[in-house]
Parts: structure tokens; C-alpha cells; sequence
């Protein structure tokens, strides 16, 4: 029944619309007849107009046009009429009138429709230029004929102006007094006067005066323009004259356009039918200048996509005026709207046309499409909390953090029990007619994001929804959508990130960008065949043969969620596109390891987005999976098969996603390397994008100018530095990053470990990496050692180790040294490289004997060695192995770690324990980051010795209470817990007592944490509980006490007690 | 001087001269089995994606061939040295002798990491080794396998590139290719079935009936799932087995004391035996830490999973129920740890014989290339389980005979059978 309905409403507004254009052919049919009269004009467009209005039967029209007036039959006046202005020059000549003689339901304006009040102004607009044309060419034929003294042809035209419309003739004459003084003609000084306010002829300045001035009479203004021309005469030639004025004409056609994209005032509506309007008289060739269109793009890009000047620079290169048009019907927004599309928005539009433009050069570009998209506005945030009276929200960013989190839920609560204005509801529900029954992302679009230089990526929220069911139930759905997705702006994290980016007092507005989720329905499921992001320059390169440019892909199948977040359980799949052949993972057991084995996709049936086993869905519904051939490769016995796209035995066969057919088999590396590309030359600079495929095409999602994280931004490599403040330095293969405060190095000398003779010895010294994993510092500290770290089978050429024996570690180095006359090849992580990249532990190779490189091996092999003093089992290895407390070696400083991969080049320094990070995007950013970090120890620890001070050692039976890790190095984050060891003296009941004494601060503090930072765990205190016996023994946790190095600080116990008692 | 450093073929070396002590084997067989019978060493010149031509060094080394064709696997490694593919070569030898095959040992390989080469350069260096080399390969004198970062791709194109030179099909040139390509049906099982054959034989010996004993096993990789189907068929119950965490990185042992069910656990994890503990303990499983799979009161141990696994640390903590431990992995006893359960006068399988399955399944592969003419996968495996059956009761015997351990009888029987065919062939 409903789509029944549906459908007939279509048809219905179908045949509108097909009226509607018949009407407006035949109206320019009669001006362009150049025998009519404009009598006969006039009279035509009456018989015209009515066949194109909804209900013709009742429809009359009438023209005014100076003292003449022209009806239809019975035509009458009626409170149902639709009336637009003739306007030539500004001046209102006429009026176009459309009425009905009966009562017709109430619609848009009365009982017209919004399309029929365009319809009637554009034909209005279109008859002002027919009259104009007109009445120039009754003066020109006028003026004709005059024998006496032929003047010149721009005489006859200015004639001609002065009839017809004089403004414009005094528009022209200043034109031409400012083209005379640029062109440097001293004479046309005194012109001057009678065209500017006020000017001073001996500074050359105009000055502002605060009196009002006099303005000329025109009559005095229409002499002066004579007096301009016969000046201009005898300076510039003929031909000159003539081509500025026709040049000036035209240009002054357009006027109304520069009336509105100039006036901040004017709001999008007005410009949105200022450049329909300009859309519309296209045909009859109103050609601009250059600069003209240059001064309308820019104009445009400014008021709708970006202010910033980076971005105009590029923008106004792509985007036509006309490309504009289409945008604005895409465009919801509300009454005297002054918003943008928001970075994201811009971002994405301005690609598209980059892409567009390129398509000459590389036409494999032609394929790229970007999803249908709807736009709300900027300020449509603030409107929303007008309407519903929320201003308060506004000054939600200055309250303390922990309130903010706090208030939260309850924000996002009242936003979603709000409602929108009916114009915004109004505009959804066309946007919902026109995607259709398909699912939809709601993307946040803020002025922050996307930002050249500010990289602000997903703070915000980005929702999917399933857009199933009735209309309604759509409409709601998707209004509660962009509630939270408003609300998302008054969170904890994104007001956070602000504060530390030094951006909370920006003026923050919200775009949204309503975008059709690319893909196909899989039984019940709907997602793309697959999606990811890609960087045009990469950092985490597997091979000596991948260069920075090559670009990096992440790519999964189903939903692009799992490429854009790192992942704890999954992996995407990588390639390099400018070296797609190259790939990370190479054995079998490397490639069914690291292959995605999970995918996120919208559930149609129960319209939730979940994440489901990739596995199960391909033996389910494997057959109807786009391109799935191009995706996954059969699994056999020690031999990995690209199937063929008939024959697929989803049942029976093992299927792994590897990519392999798409990147071996298509053109699809070459199509995306050839967009970071073009990307990356046009907007100046690395790019990221987010993607996804539909199994036949590919779609652009986002674009934005590279993002760095906190820790790989390029670092600032200082020149200055004296020689023996350098501990090492790297000239080869070297990623983006800085690690800063590192206390320990640990260093497997290259050639102590090569000299082990016995095989069990050298497995030991991985095993004892191991150990030292868990003992250090988390990302405290660095592991550097000969040639391949995880080296299986001949594990001499490399400590041998599995990624959880180095899964703590800041960087992993690995020392490449020359060995008689060459240099072993080194691993590149590759074999725990996808760990690496998921866990953003950097991977540096250095070369020490190669020209022009640092490596001080005094500092390794002569620094105090603590491995045995940190577990004196492994004492008999401190030959092979050097652990070095680097603040105990070095008097209180600490180890920091330069990378910058456009310098390739990397330096490790001996530094103050400063926390601050010179980078080239901004000083301020780290130091902030790490402050941030203070407060989250500080308090930590305070609490750590509130507990111990409250603690009474008689009652729980307790001899000592220490804290250790990153609560006592003052390190901890926002996610660390509280180390805690309790040497225990006592009975099994007191031993349950004190867990549960403790267990209850443990909780209350984990609250506190959440309301500070917004992570939940089951506890924050980590308590290890360690007996006389343990100490002893050193076993265990029980080492940390009394330790050389990083040792557990004891906290007094019960000093409180005592007081209060 | 120089300190001397450690070398995998002087170890292997060291290991012969001790087996050949206790043979009282004379010099020149000593002399002659030390050292490998012939080496190829060769360059390979590579044109590169780029355009580029990069020369890569290639190795064939062949130990011994007196009991048959060579056999061996070809290595892409970075890090390569002549004096590894030596060691690995002479232990072929030895793994095919204990097996009892008829064929020798051999090993070969590339210097390079395929981390930096294409799929469209493997190729090239495969069918460039193939070109170098194929005047002393061939389905009668030397037969490749896939080894360390080579899988049965490589082996496909080496085999074309041997096709397309001698201008015939030679599918018994190589083994480890896939079924329906001269691949052998029963490859997946041989190892885990070898190794409860070689349980079997052992219990026989022992009078327990298998259905009264229980075992626990370390790993669910395919070498300890087939072994558990294998044992389950004989009607023994597996109590308990660990699998590594991906997420947690750290392993866990998964005990049901009543026996625990292979194919519920097999569904419940990952493509590589990692067992999802939340549901594993739904199942009503206790989960316990990695290492309790070795502390189990149980008949029979089987580490099925790494090396390294039974140390002097924690060798006292095996139950003293146990009788059999089955190495089902390579080298998952340390030596130290080894000495201790020959003191406990625990019955250990070694490896070498424990996990022999997949070079007899190799073999068969080839046998069955030679004639082109391929077994359903019943007949593998009841061929699999006479050769195994056989091998084990030799060693055994051996072993009681001179009073040896399981270990010393594996390879003393070895390297007495290549002494032999050597002899016979009048070479020494």
C-alpha cells in the first residue's frame, strides 16, 4: 500500500516538474524569436504560463510592463495569486502575475508550490534581459542613421546608455576612471573627485572624514562620463574603449551576484537562488571575465566551504560557479543561514572535483565517485539549541572536566528528546525521499576537523544507520542521529583535545553530512565489499625497496571502521601502492596470521551496526558477496590459492582474506596511487583518505591533509648538538617520531651475542629479552640488537624472540654492523610487523659504520650493566646483554629519540628530563600532552599514600606497602592502574579482609578515574601481594623491593590512624 | 685467538661423532659421513621488477644419497650460511634412516628475505635455482621440498621450470605440492597420526591397554589435533591441552577431566589452534595456566607445540602417574631437562622418531608422483601406520638390545643404516 502511495506520488511530482519545464521552453522559445514584437512576446507568455501550473484548468496570468497590460481571458483578482517583478537595471519595470480563480488546497506559498515560485521568477528574470535588449536596440536603431560627424562606435553606446539606463552608464564611466589611473594617467586625477567621497590630491590618499559628504547630482555625473571618455580617448585606442565597455556590460550582469556573495549579510538561501538564477541565464551567454569568475568562486568557497586562505588557494582552481548549483540543492538549511559544510564537507567536495579535473592526465580517475551526499549547515547546531532553548549548553566547555563527563549522558539525553526546526525536518525528509531506503552515515562536519594543519580526526561522532522501515520511523532515526551527533560536541574527549590544542575559544560550529553508505546487501547484512584508508606518504615501511612515496593502504572487508582504528584483536590487510607486489607478510603462516578475520557491517533486520565473523558470513552467504574473488583466497595444505570467480566452494573450502586478486588482478593499486597522487600535489602536501568499494566502483568517503598522532609527528632534527651528547644516529629508512624520556636501553652487543657458542645460550638471550619486557617501564625503554630481532631456526643472525617478549618496548632497533666485507640484511620487524604497526612500536635500522654516522659504543658497552642486579639468574649474561639505567649513567637525564623521515635522518641524544618535545607542528601541543600526564600520576600517588596512611598493619596483618610502575615514575596516563605491592604477614582471613578492604578503594578510585578521563576498567588499584618467602627468594613482583634500579617506593602505613586515634 | 662462536654443523658434527663412537664406527666412515658427499654452491642472477638485475647466492647440498635420492628442503633465508644448510642436509640423512625410507639427505637454499621480493621475483629465483642446479637434481637423485619461507608455490614453479628443460612431466622431481598437482592425500594427519602409532607401539609393550589411560597434550596446532583424533579413536581421553593467546600472549591449559570433546574445542578456535577461553570456559572447561598441561596426573604427555617446552624449571613437576612422553614437536625437551627424565626412567619418544609421519607422507608423495598413480587417503594412512609401526619397533628393540635410551637407539640405528648401505655399496 505505502509504496503504492509512494510511487504515485512520484509520478505525480514527476509530471509537475515536466510541466513546469515545458513552460519555461516555450516562454524562451518566444524570446528568442527575434520577429516578435514585444507586444506579441508579451501577449504569448499569458497563453504560456498557465498550461505549467498544478491546476491549469483555473489558472490566469498577467504582465504589467510600464503602462501596458496584458491578461488572459478571465483573468481576475484573487487572494491566489503569485506575483514577481520585471526588473531591468535594478529598477522595477513590470510585474509577472500567475492566479487561480478557485481554492486549492494550502502547499508551499498559498497553493503553489516552491517550484512554481522559481519557475515564475526565473521567467521574469529572463523577460528584464528580453526588454533590456529591447530597448538598447530601439535606441541604437534610433541613433542610427546620423550622418553629420561620424562618431565613434563607444559614443553611440554610451548614447545609448544614457537613455536606457544611465546607471549603469555612470557604473561604466568609474570603471573607466580607475582603468585610466591604474594605466598611470596623471590627468584623470581630477576626475576623482566627482566619483569618491573624499580625496586629498596632494597625499594621493583617500581619507576617511566623519562628516557626510555631498553626493553629485547624476545629471552632473552623466556630463562627467563624456568628459572620462573623450579623456580615455586620448590615451587608449578605439578598439580599447570598446572591448572594456562590452567587457563592463557583461560584467555588470552578474552584479546581483556580487551584491549578494560580497554582502556578509546575505544568508545561503539568498545565495542559493542568486546562483540559480545566474545558472539560468547562462544560455543566453553571460560571459565573464576571468577575474570576475575568479572573484564569484572565491567568493563562494568563502561563504560555503572554507575561510581558510590554503584552502582557497586550491579551491578556486577545481570548483565552478556552477558546480555550486548542484551542491546547493543538496544543501539543508534553515532561514538566514550563515553556516558552512564544515571541514569534512569541504574536504571531500573539493577532492572530488581535484579528481574530476584530472581525469585528462589519468583517466583512471573517471571511475572514482564520491556517495551521494546532503549537507546541514554549520550553524544548524546553533539553531537547534535555539529552538529548543538550551542555550546554556553553550558554555558547557569552560566547566571542569570531570563535570563535563559527568553531565554528559544527560546532554546527549536532552538532545535526543529534542526536536528540530520544521525546516530542518522538512529538509531531512527530502533527503530521505531522495537516498531512498538505504543506510546512511551521519558524519560530524565540525570547523575544526579537516582543518589545514589541525588535525582533529575522530573526536566526533560518526554514526550509521540502517534507514529501514516507514518514513517516519526513518525521519525519527535519523534525527536522532544528528541529535547525538551534536551532543558528541559537548563530550569529554573532544572538549579535552581542544583544551590541550590550546582551540577551545574557536568558535565551534557542527556541519553534518548525510551520506549513503556504499554497499550491497549480503542476507542480512548490508556493507561495502570492502573499504579502508590510505596515506600518501609511509611510514611503517617493510622494506628497504618501499619508498616513503609508495603510500600505505589499510584495507578490510565490510565497513571501513576496522581500518581507520587500530585494532587489538584483527588486523587489516596493508600493501604499499606504489609497490603493491611487495607485501608485508610472505609465508603462509605470516599471511592466515596477520589476515582480517572480522568485519563490521549494518544489520538490516535489526538496524544495529555490528561487528560479525568474516569466516561465518562467507560460509552463509559467500556466494552473494561482492567481489569476493578479489578479496579472499582459498586456504589449502601449505599453499595459498586465488580462486576463480566461478567455482567458489564456500561450504567445503578454507578462505582467508588476503586481497590478492584485487591487488594482483586489477587496477585497483594503480587507481588509488594515482589519487593520493594527484591529492597530494593539489592540496600541497601528504593526504589521507578514507575509501570504500562496492565491487564495481570506487568511492572517495574523506580527504584531508595527513594526520599525525602524538607520538609520529616528523621531529624538529637539531644541527647544534656537541658530538658527545649523541648516543647513536640514523641515516637510512628512518619513520616520523619522537621518543622522548627513555630510562633504559637495553642492548644485545652485536658481537658478544655472535661469539655464543651454544645454541641454548643464545635461545636464553631472547628468553631473558622476555623477561626484561615485563620487568621495565612500559614505552619506557628501547631494544637495540644485532641484525634480525624474531629470528626463527638460525637464530645466531638474530635474538630470537616472539612479539610478546618485546610487546613493552618504546622502538625496536636493530644494529646492521659490517661484517668483513658486508652488511647483513635486516628484518624491518617483518616478522612481528603487523604488531608493530598496531601497537605503534617504531622500528629503526642503523647502519654504525657507515660514513657520517654516530654511534658511541662506549655508552653501551661501558655504562654500569644492572641485569644483574634486576635478575641475577641472567648475571652470567651481562657480556652479551647491557641494561642501562640511562638516569643513573648520566646523573638524572634521560634518552630521546629524533626521527624525521623527509630528512631521513634520526639522532638519539642525552637530554634534561624536560617535557619539551620540539616538533615542527607545534611546541605547545606535546608540552600540554604531558602536563596532562602530570596530573594523572599526581594524583594517583597521593591517593597511593591516603591508602597506605589509612591502612592499620596490626588489623590486615601487613609488614610493608610500596607503589611502583607508572604511578611512582610519574608516567602514568589516563588508562594506567596503581601498582601496588603488599608484603603480607598474616592469617588467611586477614590475607581476604584486606583484598576486600582494598578492593572497595579500587573501585572508588576507578570511578574517580572515569569521571577525570573517561576510562572504565573492573579496578584501578593492581595489588600484588608478596610473603617473606617471596622477598627472599626474589621471586616475582617481590624483586621490586629494595631494586637497583626503578625500585617500589614503601609508603608509611597508618599514619593517619594514629592521628585520628 | 679468535673466539670461536657457536656453528649448527660443527653441533651436528659433534652429534655424529657420538653415535659414531658408540658404533665404533671405523675412521673413514667417520671421515665420510661427516662431511656432506657433494655442494653445489652457485650464483643466481636475478632481473629485478625494476628492471634492476640483482645476483642472489644459491646452495644444494647433498649429504648422503647410499640409501636413496637425496631428500631435502630448499630455505629462503636472509641470513643463510653454507655451514646451516651442511647441518640441515646431514640431518635429513639421519630422519630418513630412522624412518626407514629408502632415501638420503639433503638441503638447499637461496640467501635472501621474499619480505623484499615480489611474487613475480620468487618466481624468477625459483625457476633461476631450478636453471643452476638441475644438472644434479632429478626425481632419481635428489628431490626438493618446501622449507623455511618457501611453500608449494615455490615448488610449482621449480617443478615447470624442471618440466619445461627436460621437456617431460616429472611430478616425483619434488614434494610438497598441492593434492590434485602431485600432491599426497593424508599430509594433514601423517605427523599427529605418527605420533600416536608410535604411542600405540610403545603401550603395547607396556601391556596398558589404551582405552585405561589418559594423556595431556601441549598445543591444538594440526600435529596435536590429529594426534588427539587418533588417540580418541583408540579410545584414550585427553584431559587437558594448552594453545597459545593471541590477544592475552600467553598460553592456556584447557582441562576437562572427564575427557575433552576435539571437536567442540576444534570450533571454538582460531586457524591456529589459539581455543577462545571465554568459550572454552562456558563449555564447562577449567582454564588454567599454560603450563598445567605438563603437571596433569596422566599416562602420557604429548608436547605437540614448541621447543624448549620441558626444562630443568619445571621437569619436577611432571606427575609421577606419567609414563610416556610423545615429542610431537621439534626439540621440545632441553638437554638438561632430558637428563632428568632418563633418571626418572621416564619413556621418552623422541622426537626424531615421534614425528616422523611427515617424511614418510613426503616419501609416499613422491612414490605415488613416480608411478602417477595417487592412493585414497585410507591407503596413506594404512600405509603411514606399517612404516611407523615398523620404525618405532626397530629403534625400540635397538634400544633394549644395547641398552640404550629411546633417543641414543633413534639415532645410533640411523646412522648405522647409512654406514651400512655405504658399506655395501663398497664405497668405504
Amino acid at each position: 500500500m505505502n509504496t503504492r502511495k509512494s510511487l504515485d506520488k512520484l509520478v505525480n511530482e514527476l509530471k509537475e516538474r515536466a510541466k513546469e519545464l515545458n513552460c519555461l521552453y516555450k516562454v524562451q522559445e518566444l524570446l528568442n524569436d527575434r520577429k516578435k514584437t514585444v507586444d506579441d512576446v508579451l501577449r504569448g507568455i499569458i497563453e504560456v504560463l498557465p498550461p505549467g501550473w498544478q491546476y491549469p484548468e483555473i489558472c490566469q496570468a498577467k504582465i504589467e510592463y510600464q503602462n501596458l497590460s496584458y491578461k488572459s481571458d478571465h483573468y481576475q483578482e484573487t487572494p491566489w495569486v503569485l506575483n514577481s517583478d520585471i526588473v531591468i537595471q535594478n529598477e522595477i519595470v513590470g510585474m509577472i502575475s500567475v492566479c487561480y480563480t478557485e481554492e486549492r488546497p494550502l502547499i508551499d506559498e498559498g497553493p503553489f508550490l516552491k517550484e512554481e515560485r522559481k519557475l515564475i521568477d526565473t521567467i521574469s528574470g529572463q523577460l528584464g534581459f528580453y526588454l533590456l535588449h529591447q530597448r538598447l536596440k530601439t535606441v541604437f536603431e534610433k541613433k542610427g542613421p546620423v550622418p553629420e560627424e561620424k562618431k565613434p562606435e563607444w559614443w553611440t553606446i554610451l548614447e545609448m546608455l544614457k537613455g536606457t539606463d544611465p546607471e549603469l552608464l555612470i557604473r561604466i564611466s568609474r570603471k573607466m576612471i580607475n582603468y585610466l589611473g591604474w594605466s598611470g594617467i596623471k590627468e584623470v586625477e581630477m576626475l576623482f573627485d566627482y566619483f569618491n567621497p573624499v580625496y586629498e590630491k596632494d597625499s594621493g590618499l583617500f581619507k576617511e572624514v566623519n562628516r557626510p559628504y555631498q553626493a553629485q547630482k547624476k545629471d552632473d555625473l552623466m556630463f562627467v562620463s563624456f568628459e572620462i571618455f573623450k579623456m580615455a580617448e586620448k590615451h587608449l585606442s578605439e578598439k580599447e574603449i570598446l572591448n572594456n565597455i562590452h567587457k563592463w556590460i557583461k560584467e555588470d550582469k552578474s552584479g546581483f551576484l556580487v551584491d549578494i556573495l560580497e554582502n556578509t549579510g546575505s544568508s545561503l538561501v539568498e545565495i542559493s537562488n542568486a546562483i540559480e538564477r545566474f545558472h539560468h541565464l547562462l544560455p543566453h551567454g553571460l560571459e565573464l571575465s576571468e577575474p570576475r569568475k575568479q572573484s564569484f568562486r572565491v567568493a563562494l568557497i568563502r561563504r560555503l566551504l572554507s575561510d581558510q586562505p590554503e584552502y582557497i588557494n586550491v579551491a578556486k582552481r577545481f570548483i565552478e560557479i556552477n558546480d555550486f548549483n548542484e551542491l546547493f540543492k543538496k544543501i539543508i538549511s534553515i532561514v538566514g543561514s550563515h553556516g558552512k559544510l564544515g571541514g569534512k564537507g569541504a574536504g571531500l567536495f573539493l577532492s572530488k572535483y581535484i579528481l574530476k579535473k584530472s581525469t585528462d592526465k589519468i583517466p583512471l580517475l573517471k571511475e572514482i565517485k564520491t556517495p551521494k551526499t546532503w549537507y546541514l549547515t554549520s550553524d544548524g547546531l546553533l539553531n537547534f539549541i535555539k529552538y529548543n532553548n538550551l542555550e546554556d549548553i553553550v558554555e558547557q566547555k569552560y566547566k571542569d572536566i570531570d563535570q563535563i563527563r559527568k553531565e554528559y549522558p544527560y546532554i546527549s539525553h536532552v538532545f535526543k528528546n529534542s526536536s528540530f526546526s520544521p525546516e530542518v525536518i522538512n529538509g531531512l525528509s527530502l533527503a530521505l525521499d531522495d537516498f531512498g531506503k538505504v543506510p546512511l552515515i551521519i558524519r560530524s562536519s565540525s570547523l575544526l576537523e579537516d582543518r589545514f594543519n589541525t588535525a582533529f580526526a575522530g573526536k566526533y561522532k560518526s554514526l550509521f544507520i540502517a534507514n529501514q522501515g516507514t518514513k517516519e520511523k526513518r525521519l525519527q532515526e535519523l534525527m536522532d542521529a544528528i541529535a547525538e551527533v551534536y551532543a558528541s560536541t559537548f563530550g569529554p574527549d573532544p572538549i579535552e583535545y581542544r583544551r590541550e590544542q590550546g582551540l577551545l575559544d574557536f568558535h565551534e560550529e557542527m556541519g553534518i553530512l548525510i551520506q549513503e553508505v556504499v554497499g550491497k546487501k549480503v542476507g542480512k547484512y548490508f556493507l561495502p565489499a570492502f573499504a579502508g584508508v590510505a596515506f600518501s606518504h609511509n611510514d611503517y615501511r617493510w622494506s628497504g625497496r618501499i619508498k616513503k612515496e609508495d603510500g600505505l593502504v589499510r584495507i578490510v572487508p565490510g565497513l571501513g571502521t576496522r581500518a581507520v582504528d587500530r585494532l587489538s584483536d584483527d588486523y587489516p590487510v596493508l600493501f604499499s601502492p606504489g609497490q603493491p607486489n611487495l607485501r608485508v607478510n610472505v609465508t603462509i603462516d605470516e599471511i592466515v596470521r596477520y589476515s582480517p578475520k572480522k568485519t563490521d557491517v549494518i544489520n538490516l533486520e535489526t538496524n544495529v551496526f555490528e561487528t560479525i565473523d568474516i569466516g561465518t558470513l562467507l560460509k552463509e552467504r559467500g556466494a552473494d558477496y561482492p567481489a569476493v574473488h578479489q578479496i579472499v583466497s582459498v586456504l589449502a595444505e601449505n599453499y595459498i590459492q586465488q580462486p576463480k570467480k566461478l567455482g567458489m566452494d564456500f561450504q567445503k573450502d578454507n578462505h582467508v582474506v588476503t586481497f590478492d586478486g584485487l591487488i594482483n588482478n586489477t587496477d585497483f593499486p594503480e587507481q588509488i596511487y594515482s589519487i593520493l597522487k594527484v591529492l597530494e600535489e593539489e592540496l600541497n602536501g601528504p593526504v589521507d583518505i578514507e575509501f570504500a568499494h562496492d565491487g564495481k566502483n570506487f568511492y572517495l568517503l574523506q580527504c584531508r591533509p595527513l594526520s599525525y598522532g602524538k607520538i609520529n609527528q616528523p621531529a624538529l632534527i637539531p644541527y647544534d648538538v656537541s658530538e658527545e651528547k649523541i648516543i647513536f644516529s640514523a641515516n637510512k629508512f628512518v619513520p616520523d617520531g619522537t621518543i622522548s624520556n627513555i630510562s633504559h636501553v637495553v642492548y644485545v652487543d652485536p658481537k658478544k651475542y655472535g661469539e655464543l657458542e651454544d645454541y641454548e645460550d643464545l635461545r636464553a638471550i631472547g628468553k631473558a629479552v622476555g623477561k626484561l619486557n615485563n620487568i621495565l617501564p612500559k614505552r619506557q625503554f628501547v631494544l637495540m640488537g644485532p641484525g634480525r630481532w624474531g629470528s626463527r631456526g638460525d637464530i645466531k643472525l638474530g635474538v630470537s624472540v616472539m612479539y610478546s617478549d618485546i610487546s613493552n618496548t618504546s622502538m625496536l632497533i636493530e644494529i646492521a654492523r659490517k661484517q668483513k666485507n658486508y652488511v647483513p640484511e635486516l628484518s624491518f620487524g617483518t616478522h612481528f610487523f603487523q604488531d608493530l604497526v598496531e601497537s605503534r612500536i617504531i622500528y629503526l635500522p642503523l647502519y654504525p659504520d657507515d660514513q657520517g654516522i654516530f654511534f658511541q659504543e662506549r655508552f653501551f658497552t661501558g655504562s654500569e650493566n644492572i641485569l644483574g642486579d634486576l635478575i641475577p639468574d641472567l648475571a652470567r649474561f651481562s657480556e652479551v646483554i647491557k641494561v642501562i639505567d640511562v638516569s643513573h649513567t648520566t646523573g638524572g637525564k634521560v634518552l630521546k629519540i629524533l626521527m624525521n623521515s623527509n630528512e631521513e635522518k634520526a639522532i638519539a641524544l642525552i637530554s634534561e628530563s624536560t617535557h619539551i618535545v620540539e616538533t615542527n607542528i607545534s611546541k605547545e601541543k606535546i608540552f600540554e600532552n604531558i602536563r596532562e600526564n602530570d596530573i594523572h600520576w599526581k594524583w594517583r600517588l597521593d591517593f597511593a599514600e591516603n591508602i597506605a596512611a589509612n591502612l592499620d598493619p596490626g588489623r590486615f596483618g601487613v609488614k610493608g606497602f610500596y607503589v611502583f610502575g607508572s604511578t611512582k615514575n610519574a608516567t602514568a596516563r589516563s588508562s594506567s592502574d596503581i601498582d601496588i605491592i603488599i608484603h603480607f604477614q598474616g592469617t588467611p582471613e586477614q590475607r581476604r579482609d584486606l583484598l576486600l578492604w582494598l578492593e572497595g578503594w579500587s573501585l572508588s578510585l576507578d570511578h574517580m578515574n572515569f569521571l577525570r578521563t573517561g576510562y572504565k576498567t573492573t579496578g584501578l588499584l593492581d595489588v600484588h601481594i608478596v610473603t617473606e618467602e617471596d622477598i627472599k627468594k626474589r621471586d616475582s613482583y617481590a624483586i621490586k623491593i629494595g631494586a637497583v634500579t626503578d625500585a617500589a617506593r614503601p609508603l608509611p602505613m597508618g599514619t593517619r590512624l594514629k592521628k585520628e586515634k | 685467538m679468535e673466539k670461536k662462536t657457536y656453528n649448527l654443523f660443527e653441533a651436528a658434527q659433534k652429534q655424529f661423532d657420538h653415535a659414531a663412537e658408540l658404533l665404533e664406527l671405523d675412521g673413514a666412515t667417520r671421515d665420510f659421513l661427516r662431511m656432506p658427499m657433494r655442494e653445489y654452491h652457485f650464483t643466481i642472477p636475478l632481473h629485478m621488477d625494476d628492471g634492476k638485475v640483482k645476483i642472489f647466492r644459491g646452495f644444494r647440498v647433498q649429504h648422503n644419497d647410499a640409501r636413496g635420492p637425496a631428500k631435502g628442503g630448499i630455505r629462503f633465508h636472509p641470513l643463510e650460511t653454507i655451514d646451516t644448510v651442511r647441518a640441515l642436509a646431514m640431518w635429513m640423512t639421519w630422519k630418513t634412516s630412522v624412518a626407514n625410507i629408502p632415501l638420503g639427505g639433503a638441503k638447499g637454499g637461496v640467501i635472501c628475505d621474499p619480505h623484499h621480493l615480489s611474487l613475480g621475483e620468487q618466481e624468477r629465483l625459483c625457476r633461476g635455482w631450478i636453471r643452476q642446479v638441475i644438472k644434479n637434481v632429478g626425481p632419481y637423485s635428489d628431490v626438493p621440498a618446501p622449507d623455511v619461507m618457501t611453500n608449494a608455490q615455490h615448488m610449482l614453479w621449480m617443478l615447470d621450470e624442471y618440466e619445461v628443460i627436460t621437456g617431460e612431466r616429472h611430478p616425483g622431481f619434488i614434494t610438497g605440492k598441492p593434492v590434485g598437482m602431485g600432491g599426497s592425500l593424508g599430509r594433514r594427519e601423517a605427523t599427529g597420526y605418527g605420533v600416536i602409532i608410535t604411542v600405540r607401539e610403545a603401550l603395547r609393550e607396556m601391556g596398558i591397554p589404551p582405552e585405561d589411560t589418559t594423556a595431556s597434550v601441549q598445543g591444538f596446532g594440526n600435529v596435536a589435533k590429529y594426534a588427539i583424533e587418533l588417540y580418541q579413536k583408540m579410545e584414550g581421553k585427553v584431559v587437558c591441552v594448552s594453545s597459545w593467546d593471541e590477544n592475552d600472549q600467553c598460553s592456556y591449559s584447557f582441562q576437562k577431566k572427564e575427557g575433552i570433546d576435539l571437536n567442540e574445542l576444534s570450533s571454538i578456535s582460531d586457524s591456529f589452534g589459539g581455543i577462545d577461553k571465554e568459550k572454552a570456559a562456558d563449555l564447562g572447561y577449567a582454564v588454567l595456566p599454560g603450563e598445567a598441561w605438563l603437571e596433569q596426573e596422566v599416562d602420557i604427555l604429548i608436547p605437540a607445540a614448541l621447543e624448549d617446552q620441558i626444562t630443568c624449571e619445571n621437569v619436577d613437576k611432571i606427575s609421577k602417574r606419567v609414563k610416556i612422553i610423545a615429542e610431537g614437536a621439534n626439540g621440545p625437551t632441553t638437554p638438561e631437562a632430558d637428563e632428568a627424565l632418563n633418571q626418572k626412567e621416564l619413556f621418552v619418544i623422541p622426537d626424531f622418531l615421534a614425528n616422523a609421519g611427515g617424511v614418510v607422507c613426503s616419501y609416499f608423495e613422491q612414490v605415488q608422483s613416480n608411478m602417477n598413480y595417487f592412493w585414497e587417503k585410507d591407503e596413506v594412512l594404512g600405509k603411514l601406520d606399517a612404516k611407523m609401526t615398523s620404525a618405532y619397533v626397530a629403534v625400540s628393540d635397538f634400544a633394549k638390545a644395547h641398552k640404550l635410551t629411546m633417543r641414543e637407539a633413534a639415532y645410533v640405528i640411523s646412522v648405522n643404516r647409512v654406514a651400512q648401505a655405504c658399506r655395501d655399496r663398497g664405497w668405504v
